[in-house]
């Protein structure tokens, strides 16, 4: 099973360039119990360094929220998703994308 | 590109709770402070993740009206947190804590702090609750804050701060701060390592700037690892949630082979070493000696299990903690699965606490004129091996790190910093953009972290000490110049990020693995296979890193001392841990 690859297809928008967003899919090799952020981390060390994702103060546990993604048209924490096969990733809102999976934050709910 | 210019008058950089509590403390003098938060508002640094304990003496615990053992006293508190250090200790810095330990607490308790729990010298908060308390009292103060800004670097004119240089991750902008004071409250540098137990924002610039602007930084080769860290599956690598698991539940480490290995080393020590935080020295070095011998786990761990213990006494005490086999966000339902058919799981030590850091006096002043500095990121009161809580650390330092702060900005003469005077820092902020065909951050990025992980871990030797040096040297004297990244596009840009953090986890680590080369000795979580005992007559010194002319030079100095005197001879590791573990006082608890 873990020398499997699966496609992982993103969102791929960078405002100040780009006219029109496209998507773009990657294989990556595939381990029992891995998560969505485990396969961007993947990509961006291995195979394409520009792709965004909030990663620069990620908790990894759930907590801060900010790794919120559609995965595969449905909300979810990437750090917290784990997968079983292939996936698309997009942004919460195509509106507000700052790039690719990185979308500006509206004011937040004072904790 | 323009550069946004913000003036203040302290600039706290740091979004934990040290930089919370110094932002509260600062504003008492009605002086304008801002804080800057790497990633999301009270949701990134360490805090918000830990467990979270703070610790104080019992008897001001129990004055407080929690368990408390009323016949703990603060001499008896200071005695253990030296002991714990294996009287590496600034001894003034003990002080400090011990002293402050009680108001921070009571104040915390009036804004609103949640208690899980107490025992005879702590009581159980969450990181989460925590930060939420500061944030609605820092508001409350009327501190301005600004989110997923990075710091880059200091502008110092004369001896003292009078600016910096930020960046906004979000707009790839830069922002030229000019200010009177700045405090570091940065945390510690765990992106330097992988795996490794901290959020994806902490690699030490703090630490690291104010080195370059010429403040002192030292006992860098002190790094706790805490055990019993999960290896897999890889979307829980890191976590710390069986390390918990063990504390409250207890259970049973093996090796490849099946054999309980802690089973080799002295009862007491074993005790100690695996009912009360020192777990984290003990294990950690006990697990990393089976890898190292070779009886390792396919991950380079050890493997956990539930043991002796019946499934029922097992699931009832991690209930406790992990309401429906949940921690945190985690669902680890198929942990419980796993556990309950007697499955193991592979853990091992990874990277959790810099005891060292930049220096500072019981100011919590630098060397460097308005540059103050609390938390994780100074070379702080543990000594040579943390027991205590870093919570209760955060909180009375940020304290008066914040007032000292304050003060002096409200009397400052500071210049204020023409834009001309940034370009220098801009420029080597932007090299990463302008490249081409150089050397990628993400590679060179993951090859640092594993060498960290392997060779500044809890054993280490002259060997591998120095062909790690040699790596870093390398990467210092002509990779981190040719760091180039695939897009230059400035927004968002996680290459640009990457390669402005590595410049910085680079020289941490060189100056970790120098002092660990020059500390030809074995003390707290520092131990050398090739020198295993603990020199008391040579080596009861800190150690301190100066950069001169761009190099990283490595002396070392005597400790201050107030009340304690350390001991004198040699002795073997093990007798020295055990010897420290028995030198606490009569009051029981995890502490």
């Amino acid at each position: 099973m873990d020398s499997e690859t699966i496609t992982v297809t993103v969102f791929r928008f960078e405002p100040t360039s780009d006219e029109e967003p496209h998507y773009q899919s990657y294989k990556v090799p595939f381990e029992t119990g891995m998560s969505a952020l485990n396969a961007l981390d993947y990509i961006y060390q291995n195979l394409d360094g520009t792709v965004a994702y909030h990663d620069h103060a990620g908790c990894g546990l759930g907590i801060c929220a900010r790794c919120t993604v559609l995965i595969n048209g449905r909300r979810g924490f990437l750090c917290q998703e784990i997968i079983t096969g292939d996936i698309l990733l997009e942004p919460v809102s195509k509106k507000t994308v700052i790039r690719d999976l990185v979308t500006r934050i509206g004011p937040r709910d004072t904790p | 590109m323009e550069a946004k210019v913000i003036e203040t008058d302290v600039l706290v950089v740091g979004g934990g709770g040290a930089g919370f509590r110094a932002a509260i403390a600062a504003r008492e003098n009605n002086i304008r402070v801002l804080l800057l938060s790497k990633g999301p508002l009270a949701r990134c640094g360490a805090t918000p993740m830990a467990g979270a304990d703070y610790t104080l003496d019992g008897s001001s615990l129990h004055r407080l009206g929690f368990r408390g053992d009323p016949k703990d006293n603060r001499e008896k508190f200071f005695n253990d947190i030296v002991t714990q250090g294996y009287f590496l200790n600034n001894q003034k810095l003990v002080d400090q804590y011990v002293r402050n330990a009680p108001d921070r607490l009571r104040e915390l308790l009036e804004w609103g702090l949640k208690v899980d729990c107490s025992e005879e010298r702590a009581i159980d908060t969450s990181g989460i609750n925590l930060m939420n308390v500061l944030l609605r009292r820092m508001r409350k103060a009327g501190a301005q804050v600004l989110e997923d800004t990075m710091l880059l670097d200091l502008l110092v004119q004369d001896g003292q701060v009078v600016g910096a240089l930020g960046l906004d991750i979000n707009t790839g902008e830069f922002i030229h701060f000019n200010c009177k004071a700045v405090i570091m409250a940065t945390g510690g540098w765990h992106k330097a390592f992988w795996p490794n137990t901290g959020m994806r924002d902490l690699s030490g610039e703090g630490i690291a700037m104010a080195h370059r602007a010429g403040a002192e930084i030292g006992n860098m080769e002190f790094i706790t690892f805490c055990c019993n860290v999960l290896l897999s599956p890889p979307v829980w690598r890191g976590s710390i949630a069986i390390y918990i698991m063990d504390l409250i539940c207890g259970g049973e480490l093996t090796n490849r082979e099946g054999e309980v290995f802690l089973r080799k080393y002295d009862p007491y020590t074993v005790e100690t070493g695996t009912k009360t935080e020192w777990n984290k020295s003990f294990v950690s070095f006990a697990s990393r000696k089976e890898v190292i011998e070779g009886r390792g786990s396919p991950l380079g761990g050890v493997y956990y299990g539930t043991g002796k213990v019946s499934w029922e006494d097992f699931e009832r005490s991690a209930m406790m903690m992990f309401p429906n086999w949940k921690y945190k966000l985690m669902d680890l339902s198929e942990l419980c699965k796993m556990l309950r058919s007697r499955g193991k799981v592979e853990v091992g030590p990874a990277v959790e606490y810099f005891d060292g850091g930049i220096v500072v006096n019981e100011q919590f002043e630098t060397s460097v004129r308005g540059l103050y500095a609390a938390g994780e990121c100074i070379l702080g009161p543990f000594g040579s091996n943390r027991i205590c809580s870093a919570i209760t650390e955060i909180l009375v330092q940020g304290t008066d790190a914040g007032r000292n702060a304050a003060e002096y900005a409200a009397k400052a003469k500071t210049p204020f910093p023409d834009a001309a005077a940034f370009a220098p820092l801009r420029e080597v902020a932007d090299f990463p953009l302008l490249g081409k065909d150089g050397v990628r951050p993400a590679p060179l990025r993951r090859h640092i972290q594993e060498m960290a992980h392997e060779y500044l871990g809890p054993i280490r030797n002259q060997q591998g000490l120095s062909s790690f040096i040699t790596v870093l040297d390398d990467a210092a004297a002509t990779k981190l110049s040719s760091l180039t990244v695939s897009s230059p596009v400035r927004s968002y840009n996680k290459e640009w990020i990457d390669a402005l953090e590595l410049r910085n986890t680079v020289h941490l680590l060189r100056a970790a693995a120098k002092s660990a080369l020059c500390r030809t000795e074995s003390r707290g979580v520092h131990f050398r296979e090739d020198h295993p005992y603990t020199d008391n007559d040579h080596w009861v010194r800190e150690s301190v890193v100066r950069l001169v002319d761009g190099n990283l030079c490595v002396t070392s100095r005597p400790i201050t001392v107030t009340t304690m005197t350390p001991p004198k001879g040699l002795l073997p590791f093990l007798d020295m841990m055990k010897m420290m573990m028995e030198s606490r006082s009569d009051v029981g608890g995890a502490h």
